[in-house]
């Protein structure tokens, strides 16, 4: 196995799973919905909370799309042969975790515009919406691996992974809402941007080692 | 540098019979402290001139808050022992350690909603520090959940650890984000919560009350470790052996 | 493919859970042979093979090629050793030929082939690997041995699932692997009928 056979072999499932993408997406749309129908459907309570409410469902969207990233790969073996295949396992989770953050969080992004529209966000605040989705949602995904593959041994782990990952969604959520925030009030943003982008960037160093090391311990 | 003591640290026999004697005296030590602390701040100490007596729970929050977040940080070491140095006490500690955290992470939430009451006229307010004590109960729960539901040993430690680690680095994130997040939305109007320099005589029993909880969770601490230890180390020599001469 | 002479196992013990597998096990594994684990079941003959993989650490014991320590991790050295776990990964949404290039993405066209026309795998080379039986994914798998050329093989019941022509197909590539020089250690519950294995006792 090499990292390119390895990238092609991925793209290929994921290809084939390509009904998880359209779930997904389903799944986020509907998050979205039940905001406006479950608390206010005026324009002046939506402008506000869009940012957040579209913050909120990409994150639980991504949460559950991550879960079983590394589920298959368990119950089949193929985390076995990651690990004998002289590879460095951080680099393999790191190229399946970009993978998947293209065919996951790729069409939340496309979609943004549409529900930005559907929530009334206001037009200034647009682009820093997109930029802080742009930053964080890869954190997301590097964060939710860890949780992914610490529950990976388990059938029923979903619940203990949300459980696990969900409080480190805070600051990122926190931040990037923050960003249309500020942008709404005309304030700049560029710091709360610039803290998602060193978020990013400690977990792109922490998430695939912490991710190895639980899937070393995982596997046997 | 000698590493030597590191490794006899590491090892549970060395631990064991090291600090078999400890926790008795830490306890008695501790409730000695308590006690004192206890009754003069509950009976002793003046009134706040702006509170009444409701400040008074300040005695129990304060200590607990402090002790939430000693335990978290000590945790989260011991998980960055373990996955370095494999250090076979430190998923000891960690096991010991997280349940402990949690309840004084509670306490303070519980006694920080009850103080909130008469001082803020709410039960729950999202304050930066409560919220971010919230967020710590989670991290807790998490490490938690994870030892219980993995049941093989090996791999509960190293997960255990993972996620405590990896919620070590988070922590100060999550505080940090917490704060910016409450300035944006409201002001500092809480500024009880900012004690101006307390007089010696509210202080003092503070501290004592810090000092004793510091100790009590040495106690509580060593206490879980002993038992996890034997129940790890139940099958070898030196233990029986032990628990032979000496009793339980 | 490296020439090697000997593996060897110095004083390994292994723990699982609460119970000890093995205890300060000692074997000299000679290259050119085929080494079987027994043992009753539970008695740690996975383990054992995982071991020798790196994929789980022994308690005590080192692992020496030649005389080189390895410590216990073989897979240090991927294109010495091959492993095949009870789980082989092989992924069910890919097809046959997508799988075999995953792991052996240097295999020419022509080995792809022949390997697959011997392992019967033919007409199946463009179909996903869910829609195979049980058998024919293990020869999946298994057609990694035809196509690359580790010193050392180690295969977790290789012969499962399989079937009498297999079975027969898998003896006499072990065999060709044993005559070019490699060592073989596996587990099985079955006798092999024509290779003469040297065996490796696990005791509870």
């Amino acid at each position: 196995m090499t990292y390119v056979s390895f990238l092609r072999a991925e793209c290929h499932l994921v290809w084939r799973r390509k009904q998880n993408m359209v779930n997904s997406v389903l799944f986020f749309l509907l998050v979205v919905v039940l905001f406006p129908l479950g608390i206010d459907a005026t324009p002046m309570f939506l402008s506000k909370a869009a940012s957040g409410i579209i913050w909120c469902a990409a994150a639980l969207a991504i949460l559950t799309s991550v879960e079983s990233l590394f589920k298959e790969d368990y119950h089949d073996g193929s985390l076995e042969q990651w690990l004998v295949s002289g590879l460095s396992v951080p680099i393999l989770v790191l190229i399946k975790m970009a993978l998947h953050w293209l065919f996951i969080a790729l069409p939340l992004l496309l979609l943004s515009p549409v529900l930005s529209e559907v929530l009334y966000l206001p037009d200034n605040s647009f682009w820093p919406l997109f930029m802080s989705l742009m930053l964080a949602t890869p954190s997301l995904f590097l964060l939710g691996g860890i949780g992914s593959a610490v529950t990976v041994s388990l059938r029923q782990g979903g619940v203990l992974m949300l459980l696990i990952v969900l409080p480190l969604y805070l600051p990122i959520i926190i931040f990037a809402t923050s960003v249309t925030k500020a942008a709404q009030v005309g304030l700049p943003y560029d710091a709360p941007l610039a803290i998602l982008g060193a978020i990013f960037f400690v977990s792109l160093v922490v998430s695939p080692l912490m991710t190895a090391i639980s899937i070393k311990a995982s596997v046997n | 540098m000698s590493w030597a003591w590191l490794h006899r640290l590491g090892s549970p026999k060395w631990f064991y019979g090291r600090f078999k004697a400890w926790p008795k005296p830490l306890f008695c030590l501790a409730c000695l402290c308590l006690m004192v602390a206890m009754v003069w701040g509950l009976a002793i100490a003046p009134p706040d001139y702006q509170q009444g007596n409701s400040f008074r729970i300040i005695y129990i929050h304060v200590p607990a808050a402090i002790l939430a977040q000693s335990c978290y940080f000590a945790m989260g070491m011991a998980g960055v022992v373990y996955l370095v140095w494999q250090i076979k006490m430190s998923p000891i500690f960690l096991q010991a350690v997280a349940p402990f955290g949690a309840l004084m992470a509670f306490i303070a939430l519980v006694t920080g909603s009850i103080w909130g009451k008469p001082t803020w006229g709410t039960w729950w307010v999202w304050d930066a520090r409560l919220t971010s004590v919230l967020v710590l109960l989670f991290l807790y729960m998490g490490v938690i959940a994870v030892q219980s539901a993995l049941e093989e040993r090996s791999l509960a430690d190293k997960t255990a650890a993972v996620v405590s680690v990896v919620g070590l680095l988070n922590l100060p994130i999550i505080k940090y984000s917490v704060e910016w997040w409450n300035t944006l939305h409201q002001g500092a109007t809480f500024s009880i919560t900012e004690p101006p320099s307390m007089p010696m005589a509210m202080w003092l029993p503070l501290l004592f009350a810090v000092i004793g909880l510091y100790l009590l969770s040495a106690a509580v601490i060593l206490w879980r470790m002993q038992t996890e230890i034997m129940r790890r180390e139940a099958r070898t020599q030196w233990l029986k052996q032990e628990v032979l001469s000496d009793g339980v | 493919m490296q020439s090697y002479v000997s593996l060897t196992l110095s004083n390994i013990s292994i723990e699982r859970g609460e119970r000890d597998l093995c205890k300060g096990l000692s074997v000299v594994a000679q290259f050119g042979r085929l080494y079987q684990i027994v043992g009753e079941n539970g008695a740690g003959k996975s383990s054992l093979l995982k071991v020798i993989a790196g994929l789980l650490r022994p308690v005590e014991g080192e692992i020496f090629l030649d005389d080189k320590v390895i410590g216990a991790a073989m897979n240090q050295w991927p294109q010495d050793c091959l492993y095949l776990g009870h789980q082989y990964g092989v992924k069910r949404l890919l097809t046959v030929e997508e799988n075999i290039r995953c792991y052996c993405p240097n295999a020419s066209r022509e080995n792809i082939h022949s390997a697959l026309a011997q392992l019967d795998l033919l007409p199946y080379q463009n179909t996903p690997v869910k829609q195979l039986s049980a058998g024919q994914a293990k020869r999946v798998a298994l057609s990694r041995l035809w196509l690359s050329d580790q010193a050392i093989w180690l295969l977790d019941e290789p012969f499962s699932s399989l079937d009498v022509k297999g079975r027969a197909l898998l003896e006499s590539k072990l065999e060709q692997q044993l005559k070019r020089g490699g060592l073989v250690i596996l587990t099985t519950h079955q006798a092999l009928l024509r290779i003469d294995a040297q065996s490796i006792e696990l005791t509870l």
